[in-house]
């Protein structure tokens, strides 16, 4: 593997710990196995590839662009709430509905963002080579999040949701409101996820309509790999994991993609996701000494 | 002060097997009263128990918790008044979260959760105190997932939890039925010890006789969503359980060799 490939790697994988993240609020947090993330992903990078195309600041763009996944995230919550339709189907509802929306964003099914003022250009042409310049800054905004996310995590307010996920009957007998923390929360892990969809966008220097299709296994992916790599011995390392993860396994589908010897193209992406996937799935079986 | 008047509820009303669970309980426990529920299966308690926490609204009746009338009123709107210790171990606190988390959750009860943290160095140490007055070597694993702890530790700490917020008026729901002996009489002599020190309301389900007659202030016997024996004083002094079997026996105009076994 080159060392661009390497830094393309690591900023792929840095971009989608924000899906890693949000992914990690709704499974593991809320216990809301919601697959909005496959719109909402494209949904951010759409939002903002046209308003930063319209001539907004690219920082405003991506917040509208986080806005707008967590209002995606509400209507999978209310459909799930409100009108009790089982929780991964209201997430399906919402999926095939926004394809449409995104679509409808755009106007056609792929903006390009060239010779546009992203997040990224003012740090462009100080000597360090953009290669690096991407992942860097991609990183520092994945630590902000990761601290705001734990920080969250552990107040008075996150320990609500932590418990709404663990045990709804007792969260209620607490007091919480438990519908309300199913709308926060699903709507929070949207807008993270979207912002992962802005800052594609903005590193790539398009949206694309389709982009979203598995944004949900590659999210889990990174969670599970975190999981396995570093258990769940407290929020801050889980989140850790999740960054972690998402890292790894982009460096892993890189390895296996760019090792002649397999003979892997690029279209094989799919099925090495699975079987990176299902690795991570039964590594903590095997070292547990085997027998299922 | 609980006051429960002319409840009644009617599950799946207008179908073929709408059920009364209970047909006009009116019921007053004084402030600082511990009043015992007794029952058989399918007399009304946990209906009683269901319409006080909010689980389950009266068809028809009100329901007030001191002066507010919280006829109407969800479980978690009204959590903050009314403190629940529940049957299952594994119902009243969150397995995945530590200790001293699930005593954070319970010390905010009915209150406005904020992002303040939730285990300041001030909290973490006022919650150490309160478990260790339970003698059980918890206050050295607080940061101990809660499901690592048997079944009468987690009593005794949802106890403990139930304390934390405040409210006058305590629930227990047979809250020692999952327990062996020995564990269901400490949990006692601490529910005695907690209910006496902080003048709590209380009001317990239990299907143990020797429980319904050895605590509290009074005793109270459902049957068929209604109320047919309620006794305090000196009347309950002189009760033995084998009238409380004698009057079951009655109810239900059958023998109940083995219920006595079971209930005795």
């Amino acid at each position: 593997m080159s060392q661009i490939a390497f830094w393309g790697a690591l900023e792929l994988g840095l971009v989608y710990a924000f899906v890693a993240l949000g992914v990690f609020l709704a499974f593991r947090v809320l216990d809301f196995p919601d697959l909005t993330v496959d719109g909402s992903f494209p949904l951010g990078a759409a939002v903002a590839a046209v308003l930063i195309i319209a001539g907004l600041n690219p920082w405003l763009a991506s917040g509208v662009a986080m806005i707008a996944g967590a209002a995606a995230g509400l209507v999978t919550a209310m459909l799930n709430v409100r009108f009790r339709i089982l929780n991964l189907l209201a997430s399906i509802l919402t999926m095939i509905a926004l394809f449409s929306v995104n679509l409808r964003v755009m106007g056609k099914p792929n903006v390009a963002l060239l010779n546009v003022e992203t997040m990224l250009s003012p740090l462009y042409g100080h000597g360090l080579r953009d290669f690096y310049v991407r992942p860097l800054f991609i990183g520092v905004l994945v630590v902000i999040a990761v601290i705001l996310v734990w920080r969250f995590l552990e107040s008075d307010a996150g320990l609500a949701m932590r418990a709404t996920g663990a045990n709804a009957r007792m969260s209620r007998a607490q007091g919480i409101n438990t519908d309300r923390q199913i709308y926060l929360g699903i709507a929070i892990s949207n807008a993270l996820v979207a912002l992962g969809g802005a800052l594609f966008a903005q590193t790539n220097g398009f949206a694309d309509v389709t982009s979203g299709v598995g944004t949900i296994v590659v999210g889990l992916a990174a969670v599970i790999i975190g999981e396995t790599l570093l258990g769940t011995r407290g929020i801050l390392i889980a989140l850790i994991g999740c960054v972690l993860g998402s890292i790894l396994y982009r460096i892993a589908i890189q390895l296996a993609l760019s090792t002649d010897m397999l003979g892997l193209q690029a279209s094989d992406l799919n099925f090495v996701t699975a079987v990176l996937v299902t690795f991570a799935l039964i590594l903590p079986r095997l070292r547990r000494g085997g027998a299922a | 002060m609980i006051s429960l008047k002319d409840i009644k509820v009617v599950f799946g009303k207008g179908t073929p097997l709408q059920k009364q669970a209970l047909n006009g309980v009116s019921l007053t426990i004084d402030q600082g009263s511990f009043v015992t529920v007794i029952g058989s299966n399918g007399a009304g308690k946990s209906t009683l128990l269901g319409v006080l926490a909010g689980d389950v609204l009266p068809t028809e009746g009100q329901v007030l918790i001191g002066t507010t009338d919280v006829t109407r009123r969800s479980t978690a709107s009204r959590a903050g008044l009314v403190a629940r210790v529940f049957q299952d171990p594994l119902t009243g606190s969150c397995g995945p979260l530590s200790i001293e988390e699930n005593l954070a959750l319970a010390a905010r009860r009915g209150e406005r959760r904020g992002l303040v943290s939730a285990l300041g160095p001030k909290r973490r140490e006022h919650f150490r105190e309160r478990i260790a007055d339970l003698n059980l070597g918890l206050e050295n694993r607080m940061q101990d997932r809660m499901d690592l702890l048997s079944g009468g530790q987690r009593q005794a700490v949802s106890l403990v939890m139930a304390t934390l917020a405040g409210s006058e008026v305590l629930l227990l729901d047979e809250h020692t039925a999952a327990l062996d002996p020995g564990m269901a009489e400490f949990i006692m002599g601490l529910t005695q010890k907690i209910v006496s020190e902080r003048k709590l309301t209380t009001l317990m389900v239990t299907h143990s006789m020797r429980q319904a007659l050895d605590y509290g202030h009074r005793t109270v016997m459902l049957h068929g969503g209604e109320i047919v024996l309620d006794v305090a004083g000196d009347s309950r002094k002189d009760l033995q359980v084998e009238d409380l079997i004698a009057m079951f026996r009655k109810m239900r105009g059958q023998t109940l060799d083995d219920d006595a076994l079971l209930i005795g």
